[in-house]
């Protein structure tokens, strides 16, 4: 059996190496991807706190920082939960690509992932279909936040085009950390390394932009925020919401956790190729 | 030898097992902070973390008219700390779990140690641990700006909170622990605390505080740990109206958990 990423296609049609998006690999992909959200959704103690906690953070910043908002550099908002929201989305996000990395590194720790491996099945909707399952989800939260928050005063000014970029924003963000922390999980091949790695995105998030302005922070903590591409795509879904859908918050939501995605893929398919070559 | 001729000195020595139990209880947790240091270091790291990434992030608040530092990271490094401090003492719940469910907690209850010892020793190592995560959070905390606005003394009240915070956090995961008797637990354990800590002032003082958030400070006792906590580090002199809520919460709490954890120790024995 080839060993490459693109390996033995399905009825033992051996490639030259390179992927070939036929229709059973989609269709692979499809099954895979069905498989990584029903685990999610049959296990909902796992994925529960990555919907409640952003949701939670957000309640409480709103009655907590509601009056901070007048200090010097803060943007004109209507409430300080219009601010929160791209930050909810980011944490939710941030946090549930976790859990399904934890998934697959579960998958390697038991066995099903080399059963996967000595199927006829590609090697990239293995991977990819675990990364559409976290992008599905990522979907769902950013959805859900808008969906929950706006009883409770949450004015998306950018309307339904604002909310379908933030969704697509949520959604390419999810596949970015989700590939992220996929290629942990097949380096380490280990469930509890891939969730140790969860602080670092913890540091990530609270080194941004994501809960306060930039312009309110000094010193060392504005610099890292200022080269800190979470504070980018934060603060482009947070102009759809407290200024409106424009082009370039459109872009600027969408196109860096892009951007982050192609690199974080890479890494995952590199340590895919790794694994293989070591088995 | 007849059991009714058994020697009556036994029950000297049941006095001093208590103490005894509890010193060896203790000390077998603190061989395991050695042997795995992963169990705390989250922990440790985690407060310093926090303290660094919100004073950071929130760095304006200070701005608010009124607010009663210059210097943001004296207002989180005591939430830090308390944090810090009770997740220390939630993980002698997990060790608890670990214990129940590899089965040495059965071995240790046939032994002859009194039941409030397995209680009582990881208590006391969860002090040992709230000591040890305080003192690395100040020094660190100090390197990254935070400054004693009361002299030395105000450490004392930082460190009776902490304290106060890891055995209410001990006696809650053990109380959990021997009710569930397995990880389902953990994850009640840390977000109850986690909840507790930060429905308070943790982010801004009351007065700068709006709506649902404003009603449940007002109730929350582990505010009044919070403010205990923060009394060095803050301008307002210190003093005792300040101090005695604290100290009233971290004693009926302790008191609560202390009951809570043998009342499951109970359960458990009698299965």
């Amino acid at each position: 059996m080839s060993t490459t990423v693109a390996g033995t296609e399905p009825g033992g049609t051996a490639t030259d190496g390179r992927a070939t998006l036929s229709p059973s690999v989609s269709a692979q992909i499809v099954a895979m991807s069905r498989r990584a959200i029903l685990a999610l959704a049959r296990q909902p103690a796992l994925v529960i706190p990555s919907m409640i906690f952003p949701l939670f953070f957000a309640a409480l910043g709103t009655s907590a920082f509601s009056r901070a908002t007048r200090v010097p550099g803060f943007p004109e908002v209507d409430s300080y939960l219009d601010f929160a929201l791209a930050g909810a989305i980011a944490q939710g996000v941030l946090f549930g690509s976790t859990v399904g990395a934890t998934a697959l590194a579960t998958d390697i720790e038991n066995g099903f992932f080399d059963r996967l491996l000595s199927s006829p099945t590609s090697r990239v909707a293995i991977i990819v279909g675990r990364m559409a399952g976290g992008m599905a989800y990522g979907a769902l939260q950013t959805l859900v936040f808008v969906l929950v928050l706006l009883p409770f005063g949450l004015s998306v000014k950018g309307g339904l085009p604002g909310v379908a970029a933030l969704i697509v924003s949520g959604t390419v963000l999810a596949l970015a950390v989700g590939a992220l922390m996929s290629a942990m999980a097949i380096r380490t091949g280990s469930s509890e390394a891939t969730q140790g790695a969860f602080p670092l995105l913890f540091i990530a998030l609270f080194f941004s932009s994501s809960f306060f302005p930039r312009e309110t922070m000094s010193g060392v903590y504005a610099t890292i925020a200022d080269w800190n591409p979470i504070s980018h795509l934060v603060e482009g879904m947070r102009d759809l919401v407290i200024e409106g859908f424009t082009a370039s918050a459109a872009l600027r939501a969408t196109l860096i956790p892009a951007a982050i995605a192609v690199a974080t893929i890479a890494l995952a398919l590199r340590a895919l190729r790794r694994r293989l070559g070591a088995t | 030898m007849s059991g009714l001729d058994a020697p009556t000195p036994a029950r000297d020595v049941a006095d001093t097992r208590l103490l005894d139990a509890t010193i060896g209880l203790a000390r077998r947790n603190f061989v395991n902070l050695t042997r795995l240091p992963s169990a705390f270091l989250p922990a440790l790291i985690m407060p310093i973390v926090q303290s660094i990434a919100f004073s950071g992030t929130f760095f304006a608040i200070i701005q608010l008219p009124g607010f009663p530092t210059d210097r943001s990271i004296n207002w989180f490094l005591p939430l830090a700390v308390l944090m810090g401090c009770g997740f220390a003492g939630v993980g002698l719940g997990f060790s608890a779990i670990r214990d129940l469910e590899g089965g040495f907690h059965d071995r240790l209850r046939l032994t002859p140690a009194p039941r409030l010892s397995l209680v009582v020793g990881p208590m006391a190592s969860a002090m040992i641990r709230a000591v040890i995560a305080t003192t690395t959070v100040v020094i660190v905390g100090t390197v990254f700006g935070a400054r004693l606005v009361h002299g030395p003394l105000g450490l004392l009240p930082l460190y009776l909170a902490g304290i106060g915070i890891s055995v209410i956090g001990a006696g809650w995961a053990l109380g959990l622990a021997f009710r569930f008797r397995d990880m389902r637990a953990a994850a009640i354990m840390q977000l109850t605390l986690f909840l507790a800590l930060f429905l308070t002032e943790a982010q801004t003082p009351s007065f700068v505080i709006e709506g649902w958030l404003d009603g449940v400070v007002r109730v929350n006792p582990f505010n009044n740990i919070l403010r205990l906590a923060r009394l060095g580090w803050l301008d307002p002199d210190m003093t005792w109206s300040d101090t005695w809520g604290g100290l009233v919460a971290i004693s009926a709490l302790g008191a609560f958990t202390t009951a809570f954890a043998r009342r499951g120790l109970a359960t458990l024995s009698d299965q």
